[in-house]
């Protein structure tokens, strides 16, 4: 034998510093923002261009034009058509992506250092002469409504389209989905989507982000080259109002017969970005369903064995996002499994949490932020929020401490205004003729059965 | 290209090691590769592999019950653990401070493993893997997808039949009997290996490695595997199955054998299907996608296994409206032009991987695992480095030749998926 005590937990070594990369930040004369940082050992080099034309500001009836213009963007440039781009950038072993979400419009390529000059003078072709050609744009509108199609027969994807139907009122646009409604989509043209880009996709309010082995002049001189004269446009207003659809807890089961599983949503309106309770929510759902030693997955899964996986979380966008817990679930215990999750929201609003469970989350959320900078498309991701949040460049450097300063009055507190059994929306997907008349029987609400076409 | 340094040592109870040092980074990865997988399962058995990694996470002698998961979140780290044909892999990514928490961790399952396990516990680790298989396979469009293609691919005695994550049956007939004789047959040091790859000095890891390790008894000769690992190269005809499903999308799986991961005659697979389905510049998205308008997506992955014979799948999803069978004569025409491949097809996919490998190894974790699969599958952890060489070395006359004796007619599994009541005509 070693003569090693097996029953005591090791004690850790000494500290070892991790200091998140220092942001530069510069500025083009068209109000485009450059923001850079070194990152890691490998001859890469992350670019992200991250521009204020997120979803949010679809008119309703054209609900998916950001997606679909997004994508739109590789159909082909003045110069090149689709085909030849895509010949151009994999050559070169890059692949181009673009993503809209509901703040922003994110463009990214990731290239080895040497072939970065040419990636990125076919990156800003594509950003900034992009052609639409009209039989394109109708391919890529039709893969976009069989996408829609194939999402009615996906439980999870389905689950999450219908939670954010029912948590939120009809005219909110997070109530639908970014990639659009087949009604919405069907009629979008090629005029709709070079009326979006040239409305959206410019310099104005727009961060180009560069990453991984560059300093910041060659990135400026770069982005001074590329993006240098892009003429500005006025930035437009999203203004809406968030409400919820459902001011009393609601259970809506959406009909699919003969389902083996029922896919659990339980879903509120959350709070936005810029919120004073964001650090103790981020600390408070890390013990309610945050992480896999979180009460929800221990309950549901470790305890019960309803589950593979029960979690929660808060989708934080500049509007108020939402609060959901999702879990899917065997059909037979679909309502067991609402009522304990629902039992664990209750507990953490009565009794708070431990002092343990409380340390234990601020160590797990603030150790696990060097994981997650790895690679440079991670701390990119990072430079990303700051720009469409609007966060100081050394936000992050702060984000550890502004972790360890959340207590456990405070998550008990959070859990009681935030966490509210009174008025959720309870989505099921799954068999309503098994599931709906125990659900009924939980007594939490109505129940409104709806069938998918 | 980046070279990544590595030592290697093997302890006197068998146990490979791979320390691979990184001080630029404030992390360490800990991961251990056993040499078993949904391959050594034994006739009505299957899923049982997939069931054990999950009990390897219920605690050991001196471990309790979700303390595992406990004490390395409340580190600030991140842990898991997957089980494949081939292979289990269990691994934690840490704070550097946190080696020796993963070490005294993983070598007390290593070694003191069976004390902690109850009925209780495979019961309740049973219902999660049932639940696992209807959220992954049973409540999800073609969900059963690699399941079928692996019993139309390889024979019934072919370690590779079945799926990794089993039957309901197979499932429910599992004993602690099971977890305890499954146990000491493969996890012993002499069946796995372990890489520390990170912010870590190699001195310290080896005498904590020693210290954690060093007194976990060898096991006995692991035995060979279940049923009979050779096949013919190619199936020797075309298998066909037609399944209906609650689904909005026809889509057309191709699956063909090929040479083995390791063997020099699979890389032009490899690289195959990459100039078939990897970006939009690929053979079929050019072809069935964006011109002919046929297919709403396609993918193509060549199954990184090494027992008899690797699988190359294709699929593609028919755009609505679009008769399944004509998007398979589509698909049977432009696979075939890989008999024609260009020089620049070749290329591009190589530049693709190329990238991708330099982006996936900027992770400590994908380093330490890639240390732990080379040394594991080939004994060789220098193929972190070297493997590239392999995949530029194919040529377009290599691919060519293998389109033409692995990807036709004699060697296809088809398996389309219909919508319920389209059956007859697919």
């Amino acid at each position: 034998m070693s003569g090693i005590d097996r029953t005591r937990v090791p004690e850790p070594g000494e500290v070892v510093a991790f200091e998140f990369p220092a942001v530069q930040r510069r500025g083009l004369d068209n109000g485009l923002a450059l923001l850079t940082a070194r990152h890691g050992q490998f001859p890469l080099v992350t670019a992200v261009l991250v521009l204020d034309a997120g979803a949010a500001g679809e008119p309703a009836d054209k609900a998916g034009l950001a997606h679909l213009t997004a994508n739109a963007l590789e159909a082909g440039t003045r110069s090149r058509s689709g085909e030849e781009l895509a010949w151009a950038l994999e050559r070169l072993g890059v692949e181009f992506t673009a993503e809209a979400s509901w703040d922003a419009v994110s463009l990214a390529i990731t290239v080895p250092r040497q072939r970065l000059e040419p990636a990125l003078e076919l990156f800003a072709e594509i950003v900034r002469q992009p052609a639409f050609p009209e039989d394109e744009i109708a391919r890529l509108r039709d893969e976009q409504l069989a996408s829609i199609l194939q999402r009615q027969k996906e439980p999870r994807a389905l689950a999450n389209d219908m939670a954010a139907r029912f948590i939120f009122d009809p005219d909110v646009p997070y109530a639908r989905p970014l990639i659009g409604l087949q009604t919405s989509v069907a009629g979008l043209t090629r005029d709709d989507v070079d009326a979006y880009y040239r409305a959206n996709f410019q310099p104005a309010g727009g961060t180009l982000i560069m990453v991984g082995d560059i300093d910041p002049d060659a990135a400026a001189a770069l982005a001074e080259r590329h993006f240098g004269d892009w003429a500005a446009a006025p930035r437009r207003a999203v203004d809406f109002h968030v409400r919820r659809r459902v001011e009393k807890t609601t259970i809506f089961v959406v009909d699919r017969p003969d389902a083996v599983q029922s896919e659990i949503r339980i879903g509120d309106v959350g709070v936005p970005r810029h919120h004073e309770d964001y650090f103790p929510l981020l600390v408070m759902n890390c013990i309610l369903g945050g992480a896999f030693t979180s009460r929800l997955n221990l309950s549901l899964r470790e305890r019960h064995g309803f589950t593979y996986g029960a979690r929660s979380g808060f989708a934080f966008r500049r509007q108020p996002g939402p609060f959901i817990i999702q879990v899917a679930v065997a059909t037979d215990v679909t309502a067991p499994a609402v009522r304990e999750a629902l039992r664990e929201v209750n507990a953490l609003r009565e009794h708070g949490a431990t002092p343990d469970e409380v340390s234990a989350a601020r160590d797990y959320l603030a150790g696990i932020l060097p994981l997650e900078l790895q690679t440079t498309e991670q701390l990119a991701a990072r430079l990303a929020d700051l720009a469409v949040f609007s966060l100081p460049d050394d936000y992050f450097q702060h984000y550890p401490a502004r972790i360890a300063a959340v207590d456990a009055d405070d998550v008990r507190r959070v859990a009681n205004e935030h966490l509210r059994p009174d008025r959720l929306a309870i989505v099921v997907v799954g068999d309503a003729q098994r599931v709906a008349p125990e659900l009924e029987a939980l007594g939490l609400g109505p129940v409104e059965v709806h069938t998918i076409t | 290209m980046l070279r990544i340094p590595f030592e290697r040592l093997r302890l006197d109870n068998g146990l490979q090691v791979v320390l691979s040092p990184d001080p630029a980074v404030p992390v360490v990865a800990v991961n251990l590769w056993y040499r078993v997988g949904s391959r050594d399962e034994r006739p009505g058995r299957t899923g049982f592999a997939h069931l054990f990694e999950h009990m390897m996470f219920q605690g050991s002698a001196h471990v309790p019950e979700t303390a595992h998961f406990a004490l390395i979140e409340k580190a600030g780290g991140s842990l898991n653990g997957s089980t494949w044909l081939d292979r289990t892999n269990y691994y934690e990514t840490l704070p550097a401070r946190y080696l020796e928490l993963a070490l005294w961790l993983e070598s007390d399952r290593m070694g003191w493993l069976l004390p902690a396990m109850t009925q209780e516990k495979l019961d309740n680790q049973r219902d999660v893997v049932k639940n696992e298989r209807r959220w992954r396979v049973d409540n999800q469009p073609y969900g059963d997808w690699d399941e079928r293609l692996q019993a139309m691919v390889y024979p019934p005695e072919h370690p590779y039949h079945h799926s990794v994550i089993g039957s309901m049956e197979d499932l429910d007939a599992a004993t602690l009997e099971d977890v305890e004789a499954f146990f000491r047959t493969y996890y012993a040091p002499n069946n796995a290996v372990l890489t520390v790859c990170g912010a870590f000095d190699p001195a310290r890891a080896r005498e904590l490695i020693e210290r954690y390790f060093g007194e976990i008894p060898p096991g006995p000769p692991v035995p060979k595997l279940p049923g009979d690992p050779t096949v013919p190269p190619v199936i020797g005809r075309e298998v066909r199955a037609v399944v209906e499903q609650d689904i909005s999308l026809a889509r057309v799986y191709h699956a063909f054998r090929i040479p083995p991961y390791g063997d020099d005659r699979h890389y032009p697979a490899q690289v195959a299907a990459q100039i078939l389905a990897w970006g939009k510049a690929s053979m079929l998205y050019r072809s069935l996608v964006r011109r002919r308008r046929v297919a709403q997506d396609v993918v193509a992955y060549a199954f990184p296994i090494v027992v008899g014979s690797a699988m190359l799948v294709i699929w593609a999803t028919a755009r609505p409206g679009v008769d399944p069978a004509a998007l398979e004569s589509a698909l049977i025409e432009e696979v075939g032009r890989l008999r024609e491949v260009t020089a620049e097809e070749v290329e591009r996919a190589i530049n693709l991987i190329e990238a991708r490998q330099l982006s996936d190894l900027q992770r400590v974790d994908e380093r330490a695992d890639q240390l732990s699969m080379f040394t594991s599958l080939f004994d060789d952890p220098d193929r972190i480095n070297t493997e590239l060489d392999r995949i530029r070395a194919v040529t377009p006359e290599d691919v060519r030749a293998m389109a033409e004796e692995f990807l036709g007619e004699h060697n296809r599994a088809a398996l389309i998926y219909v919508p319920f009541g389209e059956g007859r005509s697919a």
